[in-house]
């Protein structure tokens, strides 16, 4: 029997009768079966959906009615995306005592309408404050390819749970960084959205000002397709900005010529590991860049990203953090209560710089259509690694794996993740972040799919 | 600021929002703020004018409501 391995695949199979979406469903199942005692990517299933959902694809399909574009496609969620009838836990303890989703979030209804059968929900950071998902309370994650490393964070069960074919889609949400981070980390496809094209509404905040969803898929292609699928506007949700659905599908083989393609140096490739310069470098001689780019006030924009995110975050939480703090995440309750305690005029700064920061980026962006750099300093981390030697420094693991990340989100460009593979890092995977204008999605696809084209990104099948 | 005094600041602040913290937790949370204070030290030396305003300015909603309006011209 074959393994999930391509979800286009399994959406022609199913689109053409060569299997049905039981079928397809059942092999997702058994994979997970096969392999997650071992990754740890789901805290929870949904088997009953899933058997109805794929069972009325297959009743669709029978009828002759018109298939969506996702029919038959089994994907996975972060735990923070509300699913109806089950509590949204957001990797968290303190949320088993909420009450159950009233409906889904709006990105999982937009993926049922499209056909898309949910299988479960996934593994990640306690409220998604973190890069690694070592989890105290469901257990960390593992990595795929190195079942002794990070999977990534605060996404992890979702980059896990694509890497380890398991499911051939996932969606995640990325506030500083956590979809680009668990896809660079296990080898995948990561999307993360401008701010605000996708609606949040339904899935469990972290940072009102930064929080971004978007989905982590095996191909560029499938990446695109269900990006299509998720979009459209929500006026219910505050934080939606988008009015037009703008699919990229239909482009997604329009090629890099004429493209103005560069390379981000200067904190880019200072805050990178030599394998991560060497995949953001193979990524660029592939795309033809000639020009190297400095991007204005990277280490500002981390510092204030942090600041923000910190301080809305810890506020979040206040009131559980006064009560119920002993049963938060070891690992980032100190950080919490930190970022609470955070001084009104950091915070204040911090937004202030934004605006400036975000005419200096789009400022940049006139004169470029993609800018490539690393998505991650280094290859997974070993599970409780304390400290990270970059380039002769010494720098605290868990903040330091979202330092390439954090600049991009916090001008809200939107940002594809393409999966490459450095010689010297043990097989391990590191990502390359194609980056664009806010809502020229669009043309981070064109270069994702020219790698992917190319041969230099892509999946691989992990020795589980 | 000196270790010592980021733990006062933490301890009465904490006190101020209600946060019970023991000694142990206290001095580790004054760590990691005191990390953040780095960053914020460098933030602080950006040079912006009382003109640059923050990146989220509170927008009304339209008045009256589209359903509200006065169908008469």
């Amino acid at each position: 029997m074959k393994a999930v391995a391509s979800g286009i695949d399994d959406i022609r199979a199913v689109a053409t009768g060569e299997r049905s979406a039981v079928e397809v469903l059942e092999a997702s199942l058994q994979r997970i079966d096969l392999t997650d005692d071992r990754v740890n990517a789901f805290t929870g299933k949904n088997l009953d959906r899933s058997l109805r959902e794929a069972r009325e694809v297959d009743a669709r399909r029978a009828r002759g009615d018109v298939l969506g574009p996702l029919a038959g496609l089994p994907y996975a969620v972060k735990n923070l995306f509300d699913i109806e009838g089950e509590v949204t836990l957001a990797g968290s303890v303190v949320n088993r005592t909420h009450q159950p989703a009233r409906e889904d979030a709006f990105l999982v209804a937009q993926l049922r309408a499209a056909g898309a059968v949910l299988v479960g929900s996934l593994n990640m950071d306690e409220y998604a404050y973190g890069f690694t998902t070592e989890n105290t309370h469901y257990g960390p994650c593992h990595n795929p390819h190195d079942l002794s490393r990070i999977a990534g964070g605060s996404s992890g069960g979702s980059g896990a749970a694509v890497a380890a074919q398991q499911v051939p889609l996932a969606l995640g949400s990325d506030t500083n960084g956590s979809i680009r981070v668990p896809a660079s980390l296990c080898g995948i496809w990561g999307l993360k959205p401008t701010f605000g094209r996708l609606s949040r509404r339904g899935s469990y905040p972290f940072v009102h000002s930064l929080d971004h969803l978007g989905p982590l898929a095996d191909s560029a292609e499938l990446l695109a397709l269900s990006y299509d699928a998720l979009q459209g506007a929500d006026p219910l949700d505050p934080g939606c900005q988008s009015t037009a659905v703008q699919p990229v599908t239909a482009g997604l083989r329009r090629g890099v010529d004429g493209l103005r393609i560069g390379l981000l140096g200067g904190y880019f490739l200072d805050n990178a590991s030599p394998a991560a310069r060497e995949v953001a470098q193979r990524a660029a001689a592939a795309l033809g860049v000639t020009e190297r780019v400095d991007w204005p006030d990277a280490a500002l924009a981390r510092a204030a990203a942090f600041i923000t995110g910190a301080s809305e975050g810890g506020t979040l939480h206040l009131d559980d953090l006064r009560m119920r703090a002993a049963e938060f995440e070891p690992l980032s309750v100190d950080r919490f209560i930190a970022g609470a305690l955070q001084p009104g005029a950091w915070y204040v700064q911090a937004q202030r710089f934004r605006r400036v920061y975000r005419d200096k980026v789009n400022a940049l962006l006139r004169d470029w259509d993609v800018l490539i750099a690393p998505a991650t300093p280094v290859s997974a981390p070993a599970i409780g690694t304390e400290w990270l030697s970059i380039n002769g420094e010494q720098l605290p693991c868990r903040p330091t794996v979202g330092l390439l990340t954090q600049p991009i989100s916090f001008a809200g460009c939107p940002v594809v993740v393409a999966p490459m593979w450095p010689e010297n890092t043990d097989g391990m995977p590191i990502g390359v972040q194609l980056i664009a204008a806010p809502w020229r999605e669009d043309l981070c696809f064109r270069a994702a799919q020219a790698l992917q084209d190319a041969g230099l990104a892509g999946t691989r099948t992990p020795s589980l | 600021m000196q270790a010592p005094e980021m733990l006062a600041y933490v301890k009465a602040s904490a006190v101020v929002l209600g946060l019970a913290l023991d000694d142990a937790q206290a001095l580790r949370v004054a760590a990691h703020l005191a990390r953040t204070a780095a960053l914020a030290d460098q933030l602080a030396a950006y040079p912006l004018g009382p003109e640059d305003e923050p990146a989220e300015i509170y927008r009304p909603s339209a008045f009256p409501l589209p359903a509200e309006e006065d169908p008469k011209p």
